[in-house]
């Protein structure tokens, strides 16, 4: 490294030296990060994040289409060291999977049958809108991904993204064909959610750890949980549609209810954005249940920001 | 070489620096889970930021790595002059030391790196925490950070040829 130190005046900036310019930049970013504090959905905010996103997202499909292919074959090659007990944890998995798919199908069958009797006027299917991971906030605070649908696909803000196993996330950013997801894990994300057969609802609260906290209002009585029951999204707020698979209660603490995800972020290379309307309420159709219903979903759509508890 | 060409080649020669600050962001946000997501990807760009303004303050001006910043704050999703700030406090504290670093060995200049990542981290660290209110767990920050150092000398080689071979002397 003899020649690294030697002075060149050679380069974009001639008079980089003066201290000035890099003084005034650190003001500038300072400035920026104080205005970002207090108006961070300004529309000029908004305009740039999704243009630079929209800019990006062919450079980003070009590089994750490689990316992938490396992480496929070095998965691969993990899995050969443990193909055996793989093998044996799947055989046993099936074996389950198949006990509830002859539960299941039982129930739709039962189901079918009441909905017949009572005239059930089905609520609107939410139509999934398929995309692909193509880049990931990669940063100890920020989680993130940006997915490769926008606007042109329908794709709306607060809409719910999923993948095979659970729920991802929900958009926060929709450019016009790319945008991106906000996840359980990061530390603005706040989710609806019940615990199943706890008869409770609660916020699911992000804190960058992979481990997200349910939380409940003071009001709530003290919540039971045992670990393995289910965490489901309680659509509180009408933005999501309910029972959305979340994940499993993993243990309490001082906060709160710790959540293991379905979700395996490490893993999620495809997802689906679901196009979620939530249902009007329609006076002429409705019999006396389903009114009911929307009524309360109404309510929880107006106090949809604090934590709706029940029982 | 022709006039042209050999004009473009000036030009290439002194944006390198920012085109590879540009792209170490591009790197950074797109989804490489290396070993299933175990190791985190490193911060090229402020091993870039760092190398530049000990070797070459001419190749990367203050206001490439504000833009390096904030191509990443807005790819990142996270508060906009974030990393602008943390990139450029980087700078200005190498720039004060470079008297320090020029002509030293690389592992003396490892070591400054490594103090320098810290201070970024901790500025990071501070930022966030006040943003989000809460003190924020450190454990990724942390990994994230000792990759970003481990992986430090050698980028840190092939700048130093990169810088020696085709910016100065070519």
């Amino acid at each position: 490294m003899d020649y690294l130190g030697q002075d060149r005046r050679e380069g974009l900036g001639r008079r980089a030296h003066s201290r000035f310019t890099l003084v005034l930049l650190i003001l500038v970013s300072v400035l920026l990060l104080l205005s970002s504090l207090y108006s961070a959905q300004a529309s000029v905010f908004k305009k740039a994040r999704e243009g630079v996103m929209d800019a990006a997202s062919p450079v980003l499909s070009l590089i994750a289409g490689p990316v992938a292919y490396v992480n496929g074959v070095m998965g691969s090659v993990g899995d050969y060291f443990n193909v055996m007990e793989q093998n044996k944890a799947l055989r046993e998995e099936n074996a389950e999977l198949r006990q509830w798919m002859n539960e299941a199908l039982e129930l739709r069958e039962t189901v079918a049958t009441y909905e017949a009797l009572q005239n059930y006027a089905a609520p609107p299917e939410a139509q999934p809108i398929s995309a692909f991971v193509i880049g990931e906030a990669n940063d100890a605070f920020a989680r993130s991904m940006i997915v490769n649908a926008g606007r042109a696909n329908n794709v709306e803000v607060g809409q719910a993204v999923v993948n095979d196993a659970g729920l991802v996330g929900r958009i926060v950013e929709a450019g016009g064909n790319a945008s991106r997801v906000l996840l359980l894990t990061d530390i603005q994300s706040r989710i609806p959610v019940y615990i199943e057969g706890a008869d409770v609802e609660g916020i699911l609260v992000g804190n960058t750890r992979s481990n997200p906290v349910i939380s409940f209002t003071a009001s709530a009585d003290d919540v039971e949980a045992e670990p393995d029951q289910r965490v489901l999204t309680s659509g509180a707020g009408g933005a999501l549609p309910r029972g959305l698979p979340v994940g499993t209660v993993k243990g309490e603490t001082r906060g709160g209810i710790t959540v293991d995800l379905y979700a395996n972020y490490a893993r999620t290379r495809m997802v689906r954005v679901i196009n979620y309307a939530f249902p009007a309420i329609d006076h002429v159709t409705a019999d006396g249940a389903t009114a009911e219903t929307d009524e309360t979903s109404e309510a929880a759509q107006e106090d949809g920001r604090q934590t709706p508890a029940e029982g | 070489m022709g006039y042209r060409a050999e004009t473009l080649f000036r030009l290439f020669k002194a944006a390198a620096p920012t085109l590879l600050g540009v792209l170490g962001v591009l790197v950074l946000a797109a989804p490489i889970r290396l070993f299933e997501g175990v190791a985190p990807t490193p911060i090229l760009p402020l091993v870039i930021v760092f190398f530049w303004s000990v070797y070459g303050p001419d190749y990367l001006p203050p206001l490439s790595v504000f833009m390096i910043g904030l191509l990443q704050d807005l790819l990142t999703g996270g508060p906009l002059g974030l990393w602008p700030a943390v990139y450029l406090v980087t700078q200005y504290i190498v720039m004060s030391q470079r008297a320090y670093f020029l002509g030293r060995e690389q592992k003396v200049v490892w070591l400054g790196f490594a103090l320098a990542s810290a201070g970024a981290g901790l500025i990071l660290w501070l930022v966030m925490s006040l943003m989000s209110g809460v003190l924020l767990p450190v454990r990724h920050l942390l990994l994230q950070f000792a990759a970003t150092v481990l992986i430090y000398p050698l980028f840190g080689i092939a700048f130093g040829e990169l810088h020696r071979r085709v910016l100065v002397e070519a």
